[in-house]
């Protein structure tokens, strides 16, 4: 094993053979079929379904990443500090969550939130709702199915950026006369805030581009994009349009990509896993 | 005062219970499933009506649920050591190898993990209708080493960069040759990070749907891909067996996990 160059050699020919070449001939097919020109792009852009599909779908990114950030925060915070016997069964709960096959949790969910579902029934008995909210093929159901798949990947960097504080930061803060709540704005926050930054970007890149969840728990009258791309192939057999709406997808996520680098260094965020 | 654990009065309970409240949020699905495989309702009326086995029963009637899992198992087990193998290489080079554009290179052989999974796998799909590797083990394989290759260098170059490697030289200073100390000295230090790096790998490949949608046929099917096509046409109680089934190989695969780390500790 030689630690120069050549080890590299089978990674890149696997990534390079296999991974750049089909995804660039894909985007090739974006401005050749049915005929060469821009007209997928100009299609894409300029019909207002479409502009829906975009809109719904940073819509969910968006509420996905804002929830999950908000849950995964206390959590994450006490799971830096609690005694590591308690924490120890907080996270073999999330890691059992992370590690149990994802349409296993997704079909849960559908028969949770179903109309005559557990949570409708349990609503209905304690007498909050009247009637079974449609928890369902909307967009409800594709954000709660979402926000559970999201947390661990969001709680478990944070807890390492919040063990790194030094608590003697927040005494001093304390005894120079700060407020726990002046504390936690000033000093708390925003020393986690790297963290929160590169964990929330990375649920946001991780949602936008989300296809079992959003097309099991969403409904046909609010797709989202990655499951747009998957129906033009493979219903529709629609591959101009589909690998344009493919390529506009891979632009935002690189683009995005490539600003977590740069928040957070390849090398940070690789280790957070 | 807002770390220090003991200290924290009133906040510390509103947080633990907030923290407890999120838990149970995410084991909910997880027990409901196994509760729900054992119920007798056809319907998934919870709570069930009665207990029964009758979906494992039906679940093993029917071959085409051990063919699938046996399917996945063998595609994501040549996956997982066609990772680890490939991504034990390149983690040596991206560690300690002094050439320009590494960190680039780094960033590539990451992307598939940043990449939505629909883009790649519509890109090998059509990839793999040309070369005539489409609904092959082969091709399965070879798409899932692709998403599974981050997962693999991750936690073995994390392992490497924490292992000191001077050790690696005392051993060369002291007459092994330079395979012989890495095999030998920098393998074994660095296990747990290789282990790691098997089961994720594993496990990107027994999950994987999206591509193995595309790429299915019907003589070949994943198990994910028999859910998938289950799930789409009714909600049947056979499923919540089957998914109890792989919650169950879940928790065996953490227990060895957890074992082996304490193993490894003391």
């Amino acid at each position: 094993m030689p630690a120069g160059f050549n080890s590299l050699l089978p990674a890149l020919v696997l990534i390079v053979l296999f991974f750049v070449v089909p995804v660039l001939a894909l985007l090739l097919r974006s401005v050749t079929e049915p005929e060469p020109g821009l007209q997928n792009y100009a299609t894409l852009l300029g019909d207002g379904t479409y502009a829906r599909v975009f809109f719904n779908t940073f819509l969910v990114a968006a509420v996905v990443t804002a929830v999950t950030v908000v849950v995964a925060f206390p959590v994450a915070w006490m799971l830096a500090i609690m005694p590591s016997a308690l924490a120890s069964i907080i996270f073999g709960v999330i890691i059992l969550s992370m590690w149990t096959n994802l349409l296993t949790r997704t079909y849960a969910w559908m028969v949770l939130l179903q109309r005559t579902g557990v949570i409708n029934r349990a609503l209905l008995a304690i007498g909050i709702i009247d009637q079974p909210l449609p928890l369902i093929n909307n967009l409800t159901g594709v954000t709660i199915g979402m926000v559970y798949i999201m947390l661990p990947f969001m709680i478990l960097p944070l807890v390492g950026t919040l063990r790194a504080i030094d608590p003697m930061t927040l005494r001093a803060a304390a005894l120079c006369g700060a407020s726990p709540i002046q504390a936690f704005r000033r000093i708390l926050l925003p020393l986690s805030l790297p963290g929160l930054a590169a964990g929330g970007l990375m649920v946001f890149v991780m949602s936008l581009g989300y296809f079992v969840t959003p097309a099991l728990l969403g409904g046909t009258s609010n797709m989202m994009l990655a499951e747009m791309i998957a129906q033009m192939i493979q219903s529709l057999l629609n591959w101009g349009l589909g690998s344009a709406a493919a390529f506009i997808l891979l632009v935002v996520i690189m683009a995005l990509y490539a600003l977590q680098l740069r928040l957070v260094g390849a090398r940070r965020m690789t280790g957070g896993i | 005062m807002l770390l220090d654990y003991d200290r924290m009065g009133w906040l510390k309970i509103a947080l633990l219970g907030f923290t407890a409240l999120v838990a149970a949020f995410l084991l909910l699905p997880v027990v409901f499933i196994v509760l729900l495989s054992f119920g007798s309702s056809r319907w998934l009326a919870f709570p069930p009506p009665g207990w029964t086995l009758k979906w494992y029963r039906d679940l093993f009637a029917d071959p085409s649920w051990l063919e699938a899992a046996l399917t996945s198992a063998r595609i994501a087990t040549m996956t997982a050591i066609l990772a680890v193998m490939i991504g034990l290489l390149a983690s040596f080079a991206l560690v300690r190898g002094q050439f320009r554009g590494r960190e680039i290179l780094r960033g590539l052989l990451l992307t598939p993990m940043v990449l939505p999974v629909v883009v790649f796998a519509i890109a090998i799909y059509a990839f793999f209708l040309r070369l005539g590797l489409g609904g092959t083990s082969i091709g399965f394989v070879i798409a899932h080493t692709v998403l599974a290759l981050p997962f693999a260098i991750i936690p073995i170059a994390t392992a490497l960069e924490g292992f000191d490697k001077s050790i690696e030289d005392a051993a060369i200073v002291c007459g092994a040759s330079p395979f012989e100390a890495r095999l030998r000295i920098t393998l074994p230090s660095i296990r747990i990070g290789i282990f790691s790096a098997a089961i994720f790998s594993f496990l990107a490949s027994w999950d994987e749907v999206v591509v193995a949608i595309f790429m299915a046929s019907p003589s070949l099917q994943t198990l994910p891909v028999k859910i998938w096509g289950s799930l789409r046409s009714d909600l049947s109680p056979v499923i919540a067996a089957a998914s109890s089934l792989l919650v169950g190989l879940t928790l065996a695969l953490m227990v060895v996990t957890a074992l082996l780390q304490r193993k490894v500790k003391t």
